[in-house]
């Protein structure tokens, strides 16, 4: 994997390709096997998200995205999903995770 | 693969009755103890911490506890529904049937755990066969080399890792469903600084082998961050509960709180009321790449005296008559 990683990905980690990092957008592309312009189709529907708003970070994709984006091609590739059904798949997956985050806290209280 | 039955209640040293309340008692007073910063035997106590978090991830959640309960000494017989082959907890994959991957405990989480609780909803995307070379959409449709499913995991982490940032090493096994020989194989992971709940790190190439000369999958691990005797993590934010006098809520005070990064004085002015919660600024987790740290929340938790002595009645007393308070509108 020769994905170009950027920010905390970089000297400190002793073995750069086990470090979690930051992808450009091509490194994505590359990564995921999606073309740069449907990556920027799934940023604009709000299915993936930069690390900060692009105009200020540039396009720049976390772990995180890199699994959504896989996510969102396996839906479409496996059950044929148009990008709206996806849209709400992965609205609803979102909120569960959101969800599950909050019980857990608040069972710590 | 087998698998050691956990005896969580034994690990807090509660009874199988017990409450909430009394296992959240009994697991903060162990993390206390054995809080890897604290305890004097680091290694030792890192072990049990994970015990203890383990035990307390699974019988503090109602839902985990009743399978719990529900799996007792049945949990081996024959007719127990087991988790599937090749499927055990979040370690799904697409790769070839049956195959198994196990960590070994290095994630933090003992295998009996990962089999039973660790499992979500979500599960692993490895591309369909024929997904190398093809544009989204075609996935599925042509013939060709087929790249390994990526697998997921969980990893506990405590808040200590999450401040400063830590190398771990895992063991990935991986057993053949067909030879039943198995692999083990290390590497390094890094949990950045910031590292929050629920957030996934990609392990590149770590996954299920590729097929007719296609890429290994990637290993996700989803972290999960140990519960902290002290504070609870919202994101970048963490949350202190502090008890408080009556007085001191009424008279304000100054007291010391803990923060990851050492104590901090607290002002607590006069007149707070419970539940009222106090921000430090900047004493949180790290935000990432930014730098920035997040807040520490202090819940004010005001504590009533339940026993009181004759001199401590007659002053309570004496303060129901002369105060003005009223805590209830008069009929």
């Amino acid at each position: 994997m020769n994905a170009p990683e950027f920010g905390d990905a970089g000297a400190s980690a002793p073995d750069r390709a086990d470090a979690p990092g930051f992808y450009a957008i091509e490194a994505v592309a590359q990564i995921t096997q999606t073309p740069r312009h449907l990556i920027a189709v799934y940023c604009r529907h709000g299915l993936i998200s930069t690390v900060q708003h692009p105009e200020e970070g540039g396009w720049v994709f976390d772990d995180e995205a890199i699994h959504k984006l896989r996510r969102i091609e396996f839906l479409r590739a496996t059950y044929g999903l148009s990008l709206a059904a996806v849209r709400v798949i992965s609205g609803l997956l979102r909120d569960v995770e959101e969800l599950r985050q909050e019980v857990r806290f608040l069972r710590r209280h | 693969m087998a698998v050691e039955f956990k005896d969580y209640y034994e690990t807090l040293g509660v009874p199988r009755a017990a409450t909430e309340a009394e296992i959240k008692k009994a697991f903060r007073k162990l993390a206390r103890k054995y809080h890897p910063d604290v305890a004097k035997d680091k290694k030792t106590a890192e072990e049990k911490f994970k015990e203890i978090n383990e035990a307390n991830e699974v019988l503090s959640d109602p839902e985990k506890r009743k399978r719990y309960d529900e799996m007792g000494a049945n949990w081996q017989n024959p007719g127990y529904p087991q988790p599937p082959s090749g499927a055990r907890g979040r370690r799904r994959q697409d790769g070839p049937p049956g195959q198994e991957f196990n960590f070994g405990g290095s994630t933090g989480f003992s295998d009996f755990f990962e089999q039973f609780f660790s499992g979500g909803t979500s599960r692993s995307y490895g591309f369909p066969p024929g997904a190398e070379g093809v544009d989204a959409g075609q996935f599925g449709r042509a013939s060709g080399p087929r790249r390994g499913s990526d697998i997921e995991g969980d990893i506990l982490v405590t808040l200590d890792e999450a401040m400063k940032g830590a190398m771990r090493d895992l063991s990935l096994q991986t057993t053949d469903p067909v030879t039943g020989k198995q692999e083990v194989n290390t590497f390094t992971v890094r949990i950045p600084p910031g590292a929050s709940d629920g957030r996934r790190i990609r392990v590149p190439a770590k996954g299920a082998p590729g097929t007719g000369g296609g890429e290994v999958g990637d290993l996700f691990l989803r972290i999960r961050l140990a519960a902290h005797p002290d504070f609870r993590a919202r994101e970048s934010d963490l949350y202190h509960d502090l008890d408080l006098a009556p007085w001191e809520a009424v008279l304000g005070a100054q007291v010391v709180v803990p923060s990851l990064d050492g104590p901090i004085k607290v002002r607590i002015p006069a007149g707070t009321e419970n539940g009222h919660q106090l921000r430090v600024r900047g004493r949180g987790l790290p935000k990432g790449k930014t730098g920035e740290r997040g807040d520490i929340y202090v819940v004010v938790n005001v504590q009533i005296p339940t026993e009181v002595d004759a001199e401590e009645r007659v002053l309570w007393e004496k303060l129901g008559e002369v105060s003005k308070f009223k805590p209830r509108q008069s009929p």
